[in-house]
Protein backbone atom coordinates (compact mmCIF):
# COMPACT_ATOMS: atom_id res chain seq x y z
CA UNK A 1 0.00 0.00 0.00
CA UNK A 2 1.39 3.16 -1.01
CA UNK A 3 1.78 6.52 1.18
CA UNK A 4 -0.84 8.48 1.52
CA UNK A 5 -0.93 11.58 -0.55
CA UNK A 6 -0.19 15.04 0.73
CA UNK A 7 -2.19 18.11 -0.54
CA UNK A 8 0.20 19.21 -2.95
CA UNK A 9 0.16 15.28 -4.83
CA UNK A 10 -3.42 16.00 -4.57
CA UNK A 11 -3.47 19.43 -5.96
CA UNK A 12 -1.39 18.13 -8.70
CA UNK A 13 -3.70 15.13 -9.66
CA UNK A 14 -6.48 17.23 -9.64
CA UNK A 15 -4.53 19.76 -12.10
CA UNK A 16 -4.62 16.90 -14.33
CA UNK A 17 -8.06 16.32 -14.31
CA UNK A 18 -8.14 13.74 -11.59
CA UNK A 19 -11.75 14.28 -9.59
CA UNK A 20 -11.10 11.36 -7.13
CA UNK A 21 -8.06 13.66 -5.94
CA UNK A 22 -10.73 16.41 -6.02
CA UNK A 23 -12.74 15.13 -3.83
CA UNK A 24 -10.43 14.30 -1.21
CA UNK A 25 -9.11 18.01 -1.18
CA UNK A 26 -13.41 19.01 -1.09
CA UNK A 27 -13.27 16.25 2.10
CA UNK A 28 -10.36 17.74 3.66
CA UNK A 29 -11.53 21.53 3.80
CA UNK A 30 -14.84 21.54 3.05
CA UNK A 31 -15.27 22.20 7.40
CA UNK A 32 -13.76 25.36 7.26
CA UNK A 33 -15.23 26.43 4.10
CA UNK A 34 -19.01 26.04 5.03
CA UNK A 35 -17.71 27.77 8.58
CA UNK A 36 -16.52 30.45 6.71
CA UNK A 37 -19.54 30.94 4.16
CA UNK A 38 -21.78 30.47 7.40
CA UNK A 39 -20.37 33.55 9.75
CA UNK A 40 -20.26 36.01 6.39
CA UNK A 41 -23.53 34.83 4.50
CA UNK A 42 -25.44 34.17 8.14
CA UNK A 43 -27.50 31.72 6.92
CA UNK A 44 -26.87 27.62 6.26
CA UNK A 45 -28.65 27.34 2.78
CA UNK A 46 -26.62 30.66 1.39
CA UNK A 47 -23.25 28.99 2.90
CA UNK A 48 -23.56 25.80 1.60
CA UNK A 49 -24.85 26.86 -1.92
CA UNK A 50 -21.71 29.48 -1.60
CA UNK A 51 -19.11 26.44 -0.43
CA UNK A 52 -20.42 24.38 -3.23
CA UNK A 53 -19.87 27.11 -5.98
CA UNK A 54 -16.61 27.56 -4.46
CA UNK A 55 -15.01 24.39 -5.24
CA UNK A 56 -16.28 24.59 -8.75
CA UNK A 57 -14.71 27.65 -9.24
CA UNK A 58 -12.03 26.51 -7.22
CA UNK A 59 -11.76 23.29 -9.51
CA UNK A 60 -12.15 25.87 -12.88
CA UNK A 61 -9.13 27.64 -11.94
CA UNK A 62 -6.20 25.20 -10.53
CA UNK A 63 -4.61 26.02 -13.92
CA UNK A 64 -3.97 29.11 -12.09
CA UNK A 65 -3.33 28.32 -8.86
CA UNK A 66 0.58 28.62 -8.21
CA UNK A 67 2.66 25.28 -7.46
CA UNK A 68 3.65 25.13 -4.00
CA UNK A 69 1.30 27.79 -2.25
CA UNK A 70 -1.20 26.96 0.60
CA UNK A 71 -4.69 25.65 -0.79
CA UNK A 72 -6.79 26.94 2.26
CA UNK A 73 -6.23 30.41 2.06
CA UNK A 74 -6.52 30.70 -1.94
CA UNK A 75 -9.73 28.21 -1.54
CA UNK A 76 -11.05 30.45 1.55
CA UNK A 77 -10.94 33.50 -0.71
CA UNK A 78 -13.05 32.37 -2.82
CA UNK A 79 -15.54 31.52 -0.40
CA UNK A 80 -15.87 34.50 1.10
CA UNK A 81 -16.23 36.08 -2.38
CA UNK A 82 -19.14 34.00 -3.00
CA UNK A 83 -20.81 34.05 0.74
CA UNK A 84 -20.68 37.92 0.07
CA UNK A 85 -21.98 38.06 -3.08
CA UNK A 86 -24.88 35.99 -1.69
CA UNK A 87 -25.11 38.49 1.27
CA UNK A 88 -25.57 41.48 -0.83
CA UNK A 89 -27.93 40.16 -3.44
CA UNK A 90 -30.57 38.98 -0.55
CA UNK A 91 -29.82 42.89 0.62
CA UNK A 92 -29.51 41.87 4.57
CA UNK A 93 -27.09 41.71 6.95
CA UNK A 94 -25.93 38.56 8.31
CA UNK A 95 -27.00 37.77 11.67
CA UNK A 96 -25.48 34.85 13.97
CA UNK A 97 -27.33 33.24 16.73
CA UNK A 98 -26.07 31.00 19.80
CA UNK A 99 -27.33 27.13 19.72
CA UNK A 100 -30.49 26.42 21.43
CA UNK A 101 -28.83 23.43 23.46
CA UNK A 102 -25.99 26.67 24.88
CA UNK A 103 -29.43 28.52 26.57
CA UNK A 104 -30.24 24.91 27.89
CA UNK A 105 -27.56 23.19 28.30
CA UNK A 106 -28.15 19.55 28.80
CA UNK A 107 -26.73 17.67 32.27
CA UNK A 108 -24.18 15.22 29.75
CA UNK A 109 -21.87 17.91 28.27
CA UNK A 110 -19.71 19.84 30.32
CA UNK A 111 -18.28 22.98 29.49
CA UNK A 112 -15.66 23.85 28.00
CA UNK A 113 -13.09 26.02 29.74
CA UNK A 114 -13.82 28.80 27.30
CA UNK A 115 -17.77 28.85 27.85
CA UNK A 116 -17.12 28.64 30.96
CA UNK A 117 -15.58 31.97 31.46
CA UNK A 118 -18.97 33.48 29.47
CA UNK A 119 -22.47 33.63 31.59
CA UNK A 120 -24.94 33.88 29.49
CA UNK A 121 -26.09 36.98 29.72
CA UNK A 122 -22.51 37.91 29.29
CA UNK A 123 -22.47 36.28 25.82
CA UNK A 124 -26.04 37.58 24.66
CA UNK A 125 -24.56 40.64 25.14
CA UNK A 126 -21.18 40.07 23.40
CA UNK A 127 -22.98 38.23 20.43
CA UNK A 128 -25.68 41.56 20.20
CA UNK A 129 -22.69 43.74 20.15
CA UNK A 130 -20.61 41.60 17.22
CA UNK A 131 -23.95 41.98 15.19
CA UNK A 132 -24.33 45.63 15.90
CA UNK A 133 -20.47 45.57 14.39
CA UNK A 134 -20.24 47.91 10.93
CA UNK A 135 -20.49 45.08 7.78
CA UNK A 136 -16.28 44.81 7.44
CA UNK A 137 -15.30 44.84 10.76
CA UNK A 138 -18.42 42.33 11.47
CA UNK A 139 -16.84 39.96 9.27
CA UNK A 140 -13.11 40.01 10.81
CA UNK A 141 -13.98 39.34 14.01
CA UNK A 142 -16.38 36.91 13.08
CA UNK A 143 -13.39 35.20 10.59
CA UNK A 144 -10.98 35.50 12.93
CA UNK A 145 -12.65 34.34 16.30
CA UNK A 146 -15.74 32.58 15.03
CA UNK A 147 -14.35 30.69 12.04
CA UNK A 148 -11.15 30.08 13.49
CA UNK A 149 -8.80 31.98 11.11
CA UNK A 150 -5.15 33.67 11.37
CA UNK A 151 -4.97 37.50 10.58
CA UNK A 152 -3.05 36.47 7.22
CA UNK A 153 -5.99 33.93 6.63
CA UNK A 154 -8.42 36.51 7.08
CA UNK A 155 -6.69 38.80 4.92
CA UNK A 156 -6.38 36.45 1.96
CA UNK A 157 -9.51 35.48 2.20
CA UNK A 158 -11.33 39.18 1.89
CA UNK A 159 -8.29 40.37 -0.25
CA UNK A 160 -7.03 42.95 1.88
CA UNK A 161 -3.61 44.05 3.50
CA UNK A 162 -2.88 42.07 6.96
CA UNK A 163 -2.61 45.96 8.07
CA UNK A 164 -6.44 46.73 7.43
CA UNK A 165 -7.43 43.23 8.91
CA UNK A 166 -5.43 44.38 11.80
CA UNK A 167 -6.62 47.79 12.39
CA UNK A 168 -10.18 46.67 11.91
CA UNK A 169 -9.80 43.90 13.96
CA UNK A 170 -8.87 46.65 16.47
CA UNK A 171 -11.41 49.30 16.19
CA UNK A 172 -13.65 45.94 16.51
CA UNK A 173 -12.39 45.06 19.80
CA UNK A 174 -12.32 48.24 20.90
CA UNK A 175 -16.06 49.19 20.45
CA UNK A 176 -17.07 45.06 21.83
CA UNK A 177 -14.78 45.91 24.67
CA UNK A 178 -17.49 48.55 25.81
CA UNK A 179 -20.07 45.71 25.91
CA UNK A 180 -17.97 43.02 27.29
CA UNK A 181 -16.13 45.26 30.27
CA UNK B 1 -4.58 36.75 23.57
CA UNK B 2 -6.56 38.76 25.54
CA UNK B 3 -10.02 38.26 27.72
CA UNK B 4 -12.26 39.93 25.29
CA UNK B 5 -10.58 37.83 22.65
CA UNK B 6 -10.77 34.62 24.86
CA UNK B 7 -14.44 35.47 25.36
CA UNK B 8 -14.80 35.31 21.46
CA UNK B 9 -13.15 32.34 20.88
CA UNK B 10 -16.34 31.09 23.30
CA UNK B 11 -18.69 32.53 21.77
CA UNK B 12 -17.86 30.88 18.75
CA UNK B 13 -18.28 27.44 20.05
CA UNK B 14 -21.70 28.31 21.02
CA UNK B 15 -22.72 29.55 17.74
CA UNK B 16 -25.78 28.02 16.15
CA UNK B 17 -23.62 26.77 13.22
CA UNK B 18 -25.60 23.71 11.30
CA UNK B 19 -23.20 20.55 11.61
CA UNK B 20 -21.22 20.52 8.03
CA UNK B 21 -22.42 19.28 4.71
CA UNK B 22 -20.91 16.62 2.94
CA UNK B 23 -20.42 18.73 -0.58
CA UNK B 24 -18.33 16.07 -1.93
CA UNK B 25 -21.01 14.07 -4.19
CA UNK B 26 -22.49 17.33 -5.57
CA UNK B 27 -19.33 19.30 -6.45
CA UNK B 28 -18.00 16.21 -8.21
CA UNK B 29 -20.78 15.44 -9.74
CA UNK B 30 -20.89 18.83 -11.19
CA UNK B 31 -17.34 18.72 -12.07
CA UNK B 32 -18.08 15.46 -14.10
CA UNK B 33 -20.94 17.14 -15.83
CA UNK B 34 -18.28 19.91 -17.05
CA UNK B 35 -15.83 17.52 -17.81
CA UNK B 36 -18.17 15.39 -20.15
CA UNK B 37 -19.45 18.64 -21.29
CA UNK B 38 -16.40 20.08 -22.10
CA UNK B 39 -14.74 16.18 -23.59
CA UNK B 40 -18.29 16.29 -26.08
CA UNK B 41 -17.90 20.46 -27.29
CA UNK B 42 -13.63 18.74 -28.17
CA UNK B 43 -15.20 16.11 -29.47
CA UNK B 44 -18.27 18.09 -31.42
CA UNK B 45 -15.88 20.68 -32.85
CA UNK B 46 -12.97 17.97 -34.03
CA UNK B 47 -15.92 16.19 -35.82
CA UNK B 48 -16.22 19.79 -37.32
CA UNK B 49 -13.20 20.17 -38.45
CA UNK B 50 -13.21 17.03 -40.51
CA UNK B 51 -16.80 17.12 -41.91
CA UNK B 52 -15.58 20.89 -42.99
CA UNK B 53 -12.12 19.50 -44.24
CA UNK B 54 -13.89 16.76 -46.10
CA UNK B 55 -16.47 18.65 -47.89
CA UNK B 56 -13.85 21.36 -49.08
CA UNK B 57 -11.95 18.18 -50.31
CA UNK B 58 -14.95 17.09 -52.47
CA UNK B 59 -15.37 19.40 -55.72
CA UNK B 60 -19.35 19.79 -55.24
CA UNK B 61 -19.38 20.34 -51.71
CA UNK B 62 -16.13 22.58 -51.99
CA UNK B 63 -17.54 24.44 -54.65
CA UNK B 64 -21.57 24.90 -52.33
CA UNK B 65 -19.23 25.75 -49.39
CA UNK B 66 -16.86 28.63 -51.37
CA UNK B 67 -19.88 29.82 -53.73
CA UNK B 68 -19.66 33.58 -52.17
CA UNK B 69 -17.17 34.85 -49.68
CA UNK B 70 -15.09 37.75 -48.93
CA UNK B 71 -11.11 37.44 -48.47
CA UNK B 72 -9.87 41.16 -46.96
CA UNK B 73 -10.81 43.51 -49.85
CA UNK B 74 -11.36 40.32 -52.66
CA UNK B 75 -14.54 39.25 -53.46
CA UNK B 76 -14.65 35.57 -54.77
CA UNK B 77 -18.33 34.77 -56.35
CA UNK B 78 -19.25 31.91 -58.37
CA UNK B 79 -22.26 32.63 -60.85
CA UNK B 80 -24.12 30.62 -63.14
CA UNK B 81 -22.85 32.53 -66.42
CA UNK B 82 -19.41 34.22 -66.98
CA UNK B 83 -19.26 37.65 -67.87
CA UNK B 84 -17.62 38.61 -71.34
CA UNK B 85 -13.70 38.65 -71.23
CA UNK B 86 -10.85 37.92 -72.86
CA UNK B 87 -7.06 36.79 -72.53
CA UNK B 88 -5.26 40.06 -71.87
CA UNK B 89 -1.97 41.21 -70.29
CA UNK B 90 -1.25 40.84 -66.58
CA UNK B 91 -1.74 44.01 -66.03
CA UNK B 92 -4.07 45.25 -68.31
CA UNK B 93 -6.27 48.04 -67.04
CA UNK B 94 -3.78 49.16 -63.94
CA UNK B 95 -2.66 51.72 -65.67
CA UNK B 96 0.71 53.18 -67.03
CA UNK B 97 3.63 51.98 -65.29
CA UNK B 98 5.39 53.94 -62.37
CA UNK B 99 8.24 54.06 -60.52
CA UNK B 100 8.01 52.25 -56.78
CA UNK B 101 8.21 56.15 -55.13
CA UNK B 102 5.41 57.26 -57.85
CA UNK B 103 3.38 54.31 -57.59
CA UNK B 104 3.53 54.26 -53.58
CA UNK B 105 2.72 57.87 -53.71
CA UNK B 106 -0.16 57.46 -56.35
CA UNK B 107 -1.73 54.09 -54.54
CA UNK B 108 -1.01 55.35 -51.11
CA UNK B 109 -0.14 52.14 -50.29
CA UNK B 110 3.50 51.12 -49.59
CA UNK B 111 4.57 48.04 -50.91
CA UNK B 112 5.19 44.63 -49.19
CA UNK B 113 7.68 42.67 -50.84
CA UNK B 114 11.03 40.77 -49.22
CA UNK B 115 12.50 39.96 -52.41
CA UNK B 116 14.26 41.71 -55.17
CA UNK B 117 12.42 44.32 -56.69
CA UNK B 118 11.26 45.34 -60.43
CA UNK B 119 11.83 48.16 -61.67
CA UNK B 120 8.07 48.96 -62.94
CA UNK B 121 5.34 49.37 -61.00
CA UNK B 122 1.46 49.89 -61.37
CA UNK B 123 -0.78 51.87 -58.97
CA UNK B 124 -4.70 52.51 -58.73
CA UNK B 125 -6.61 54.09 -55.65
CA UNK B 126 -5.45 51.57 -52.55
CA UNK B 127 -4.22 49.12 -54.45
CA UNK B 128 -0.14 48.61 -55.91
CA UNK B 129 0.81 46.04 -58.02
CA UNK B 130 4.12 44.60 -60.34
CA UNK B 131 4.92 41.90 -62.11
CA UNK B 132 7.57 39.55 -60.81
CA UNK B 133 9.32 36.66 -62.55
CA UNK B 134 9.72 33.46 -60.20
CA UNK B 135 11.17 30.23 -61.47
CA UNK B 136 11.36 31.68 -65.20
CA UNK B 137 7.16 32.62 -64.95
CA UNK B 138 6.03 35.93 -64.77
CA UNK B 139 3.67 36.57 -61.38
CA UNK B 140 1.33 39.70 -61.11
CA UNK B 141 1.45 40.56 -57.34
CA UNK B 142 -1.18 43.26 -55.89
CA UNK B 143 -1.37 44.85 -52.64
CA UNK B 144 -4.67 46.10 -51.41
CA UNK B 145 -4.80 48.30 -48.07
CA UNK B 146 -7.60 48.31 -46.23
CA UNK B 147 -11.17 48.16 -47.88
CA UNK B 148 -10.49 50.68 -50.07
CA UNK B 149 -10.35 48.53 -53.60
CA UNK B 150 -12.76 46.13 -54.48
CA UNK B 151 -11.99 42.91 -56.74
CA UNK B 152 -14.68 40.84 -57.61
CA UNK B 153 -13.46 37.55 -59.15
CA UNK B 154 -15.92 35.16 -60.48
CA UNK B 155 -15.76 31.77 -62.01
CA UNK B 156 -18.04 29.47 -63.12
CA UNK B 157 -16.25 26.35 -64.89
CA UNK B 158 -16.40 22.87 -62.92
CA UNK B 159 -13.36 22.93 -63.33
CA UNK B 160 -11.99 25.42 -61.10
CA UNK B 161 -10.63 24.27 -58.12
CA UNK B 162 -11.16 26.74 -54.99
CA UNK B 163 -9.66 25.51 -51.53
CA UNK B 164 -7.98 27.08 -48.88
CA UNK B 165 -4.34 27.32 -48.39
CA UNK B 166 -2.28 28.20 -45.58
CA UNK B 167 -0.51 31.14 -45.44
CA UNK B 168 -1.37 34.91 -43.66
CA UNK B 169 -4.74 34.86 -41.58
CA UNK B 170 -6.86 33.00 -44.34
CA UNK B 171 -5.90 31.96 -47.70
CA UNK B 172 -7.68 30.80 -50.87
CA UNK B 173 -5.96 29.29 -53.99
CA UNK B 174 -7.90 29.13 -57.14
CA UNK B 175 -6.52 26.84 -60.46
CA UNK B 176 -8.10 25.42 -63.35
CA UNK B 177 -11.17 26.23 -65.72
CA UNK B 178 -12.23 29.52 -66.91
CA UNK B 179 -12.71 32.40 -64.29
CA UNK B 180 -12.59 36.11 -65.02
CA UNK B 181 -11.01 39.02 -63.21
CA UNK B 182 -13.12 42.53 -62.68
CA UNK B 183 -11.63 45.20 -60.86
CA UNK B 184 -13.87 47.64 -59.10
CA UNK B 185 -13.62 51.60 -58.14
CA UNK B 186 -13.55 52.02 -54.16
CA UNK B 187 -16.23 53.55 -52.07
CA UNK B 188 -19.22 51.61 -53.67
CA UNK B 189 -18.60 53.38 -57.02
CA UNK B 190 -19.20 50.54 -59.44
CA UNK B 191 -16.56 51.64 -62.00
CA UNK B 192 -15.78 48.85 -63.57
CA UNK B 193 -11.82 48.96 -64.68
CA UNK B 194 -10.93 45.88 -66.59
CA UNK B 195 -12.26 42.27 -67.02
CA UNK B 196 -10.29 39.31 -68.30
CA UNK B 197 -9.34 36.04 -67.85
CA UNK B 198 -7.09 35.07 -64.83
CA UNK B 199 -4.46 32.21 -64.50
CA UNK B 200 -3.86 30.32 -60.86
CA UNK B 201 -4.20 32.54 -58.37
CA UNK B 202 -3.41 32.63 -54.80
CA UNK B 203 -5.02 35.18 -52.59
CA UNK B 204 -4.32 36.21 -48.83
CA UNK B 205 -5.16 38.28 -45.95
CA UNK B 206 -2.34 39.31 -43.62
CA UNK B 207 -2.90 42.50 -41.22
CA UNK B 208 -4.74 44.79 -43.07
CA UNK B 209 -3.82 44.24 -46.13
CA UNK B 210 -5.03 41.20 -48.77
CA UNK B 211 -2.54 40.13 -51.10
CA UNK B 212 -3.01 38.56 -54.68
CA UNK B 213 -0.78 37.05 -56.68
CA UNK B 214 -2.02 35.41 -60.51
CA UNK B 215 0.37 33.16 -62.73
CA UNK B 216 0.97 29.78 -64.10
CA UNK B 217 2.82 28.64 -60.93
CA UNK B 218 1.41 25.77 -59.16
CA UNK B 219 0.09 26.10 -55.79
CA UNK B 220 2.97 25.14 -53.68
CA UNK B 221 5.25 27.76 -55.67
CA UNK B 222 2.66 30.32 -55.60
CA UNK B 223 2.77 29.46 -51.50
CA UNK B 224 6.82 29.72 -51.54
CA UNK B 225 6.62 32.99 -53.30
CA UNK B 226 3.51 34.39 -51.12
CA UNK B 227 5.42 33.41 -47.86
CA UNK B 228 8.98 34.85 -49.38
CA UNK B 229 7.12 38.19 -50.13
CA UNK B 230 5.39 38.91 -47.02
CA UNK B 231 8.70 36.99 -44.58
Amino acid sequence: MGRPLDESDLIGRAQRGDTHAYEELVYAHQGIAFRTAYVIAGNAADAEDAAQDAFVKAWRALGRFREGAPFRPWLLQIVANEARNRRRSAGRRAHLALRAATEQPSGDAAPSPEASLLSAELRDALLAAVNELPEDQRTVIALRFFAGLSEHEVAEALGLPEGTVKSRSARALERLRESYD
Amino acid sequence: MTELERALVALGRELDIPPEPDLRSRVRERIERRVRYRRAAVLALAVLVVAVGIALAVPPARSAILRFFHIGSVTIERVDTLPAARERSLVAGLGPALSLRHAEKSSGVPLVLNAPKPRRFYAQPGLIAAVLHYRGKSVLLAEFQGDQMGLTKKFVSPGTSVEPAPIGSFGVWLEGGKHVLTWQGASGEIRQMERRLAGNVLIWAQGNRTYRLEGSLNKAEMLELGRQITR
